[in-house]
């Protein structure tokens, strides 16, 4: 496998100008959702099929470090080991080689499986498609050497791109310099949750603060039905058909045998 | 060779399903049947040709949930026109007893065609009990997760989940009774006759007598004909 090629987001030097959002969704050509003010500075409460991409807006009021305003650039993770490609039942999701989770949306009928085995519920339904959306990496711009749409136009070096293993060996600096300057929680998400994501974050305080799953996991009811059902229950179905298929040629041989013409002449009796 | 028992009018024939009974059953077996087929064309990991029939994934995904809204509209005709009915199948299965295990212990042999005695029945015999209780149980399942799968944006998402699972499971289980219903009701020799019972409502007196003596002692035997 080619190097794997991520972007590495930066909360604390995030100044939420939406630079990110509006990139987006002029390179995607993606038109703009209004939605209701609801009291919170976010343009979306979440990812929809016109948005691949959000800043999230969190306020915790802490006691002993006060008022903290928390932003987060919210969008597919783009997990190393993809749910969203195990239950899509038109194999519409592949990995492409530096490690974007690319949907095809030629092969997606909109059942959007997808987005409930996500563990951050990211791939949305779009009506006018009748399909499911989400962030592609920008796979078309990094084919071409180019960054992606978001990293390219964030003007506060928040979000950068590169090879994942140098970006990795960045945020892990970065982590330590945030501990020792008044950010002691300060993390790296996403080099072991859901074993690696290729989206790297580096938060300036534990994951929940930023409303992500500190431990995100895939669903035990996703994994019954993708790892147990859909595997093996299946099998009873040709074993019902071939027990009446042997049952259909036995009763008439046996009734052969017996001389008589088939018991369907005496409905079944003698 | 014979595929199904032959229809007998030159016999006398007693009533085995109303008209109501015949219609659920029958509209239940079209919209199970085309839900089934669009379906499996995604269960069984995107069968391009089977979904090609019903004009693609896309028209194959339109006829399921016509299908599916048809289903929905079949149990609720039985239910409203068919109440006494229902409530007296329900009784039935309720008499589950001895004869049923015993039926149901001895009835392999006679799925392969052996000679067997087999005990006296009620109305519906220890295998149709049991098919009784599956099936509708998995088409109710079916529905109702079916509708959370349609709408998944109304209901929390928990429930999308554990909607998915069943949704398989019910079809599995539903299918399975469904094969094996098909074919004992249909190509069978012994319980061939049960056919008519749903086509056309009636079954020969003699093999009600033989296949469902409790039932046909308690509805035209002596005793219900004095009555």
């Amino acid at each position: 496998m080619a190097r794997l090629m991520t972007n590495l987001y930066d909360v604390s030097k995030c100044t939420a100008c939406r630079g990110c959002l509006v990139a987006c969704k002029d390179s995607n050509q993606l038109p703009a959702v209004m939605e209701p003010f609801k009291g919170n500075y976010a343009t979306h409460e979440d990812t929809n099929g016109n948005t691949y991409t959000l800043i999230r807006f969190l306020e915790h009021e802490d006691p002993v470090d006060g008022v903290r305003w928390n932003f987060l650039k919210y969008q597919c993770m783009h997990c190393l080991d993809p749910e969203c490609m195990k239950v899509c039942p038109k194999k519409a999701y592949s990995k492409t080689e530096f490690g974007a989770t690319l949907h095809d949306e030629a092969k997606c009928i909109g059942c959007q499986y997808c987005t409930y085995a996500c563990p951050f519920e990211i791939p949305k339904y779009r009506k006018h498609t009748d399909t499911v959306t989400k962030c592609t990496l920008c796979v078309e711009r990094v084919e071409e050497g180019l960054k992606p749409a978001c990293a390219r136009t964030c003007p506060s070096g928040a979000l950068s791109f590169g090879f994942r293993d140098e970006l990795l060996e960045q945020a892990e600096e970065r982590v330590k310099f945030l501990r020792a300057n008044g950010f002691p929680r300060a993390t790296i998400y996403g080099k072991v949750e859901l074993g690696g994501t290729n989206k790297i974050y580096v938060l300036t305080d534990t994951p929940d603060k930023f409303g992500l799953p500190v431990d995100p996991k895939v669903s035990g009811n996703t994994w019954f039905w993708q790892d147990i059902v859909q595997p093996y229950a299946g099998w009873l179905l040709p074993i019902a058909l071939g027990a009446s298929a042997i049952s259909f040629v036995t009763t008439r041989l046996l009734a052969d045998k017996n001389g008589s013409h088939g018991d369907h002449a005496e409905g079944g009796h003698e | 060779m014979q595929w199904i028992p032959e229809y007998r009018d030159d016999v006398k024939r007693v009533e085995r399903f109303n008209a109501v009974a015949r219609i659920t059953h029958w509209g239940h077996t079209v919209t199970f049947l085309l839900c089934l087929f669009t379906g499996l064309a995604l269960f069984l990991g995107g069968i391009d040709w089977l979904a090609a029939i019903f004009g693609g994934y896309r028209g194959a995904g339109l006829v399921h949930r016509i299908s599916a809204v048809g289903m929905t509209i079949m149990l609720a005709f039985g239910t409203v026109f068919g109440f006494t009915g229902i409530i007296a199948w329900i009784k039935d299965l309720l008499r589950f007893g001895m004869n049923d295990i015993k039926f149901l212990l001895i009835f392999p042999f006679e799925f392969l065609g052996f000679k067997v005695k087999v005990p006296p029945q009620t109305r519906f015999n220890g295998g149709e009990k049991g098919n009784s209780m599956v099936t509708p149980t998995m088409v109710i399942l079916l529905c109702l997760s079916g509708y959370i799968m349609w709408f998944p944006a109304i209901f929390p998402s928990s429930l999308v989940r554990i909607s998915y699972w069943t949704h398989d499971l019910a079809m599995i289980f539903a299918t399975c009774m469904v094969c094996m219903h098909g074919y004992l009701g249909s190509f069978h020799p012994g319980s061939g006759e049960s056919f008519w019972g749903m086509w056309k409502g009636t079954v020969r007196a003699d093999w009600a007598q033989h296949h469902h003596a409790i039932w046909y002692q308690e509805t035209y035997g002596d005793k219900a004909e004095a009555e």
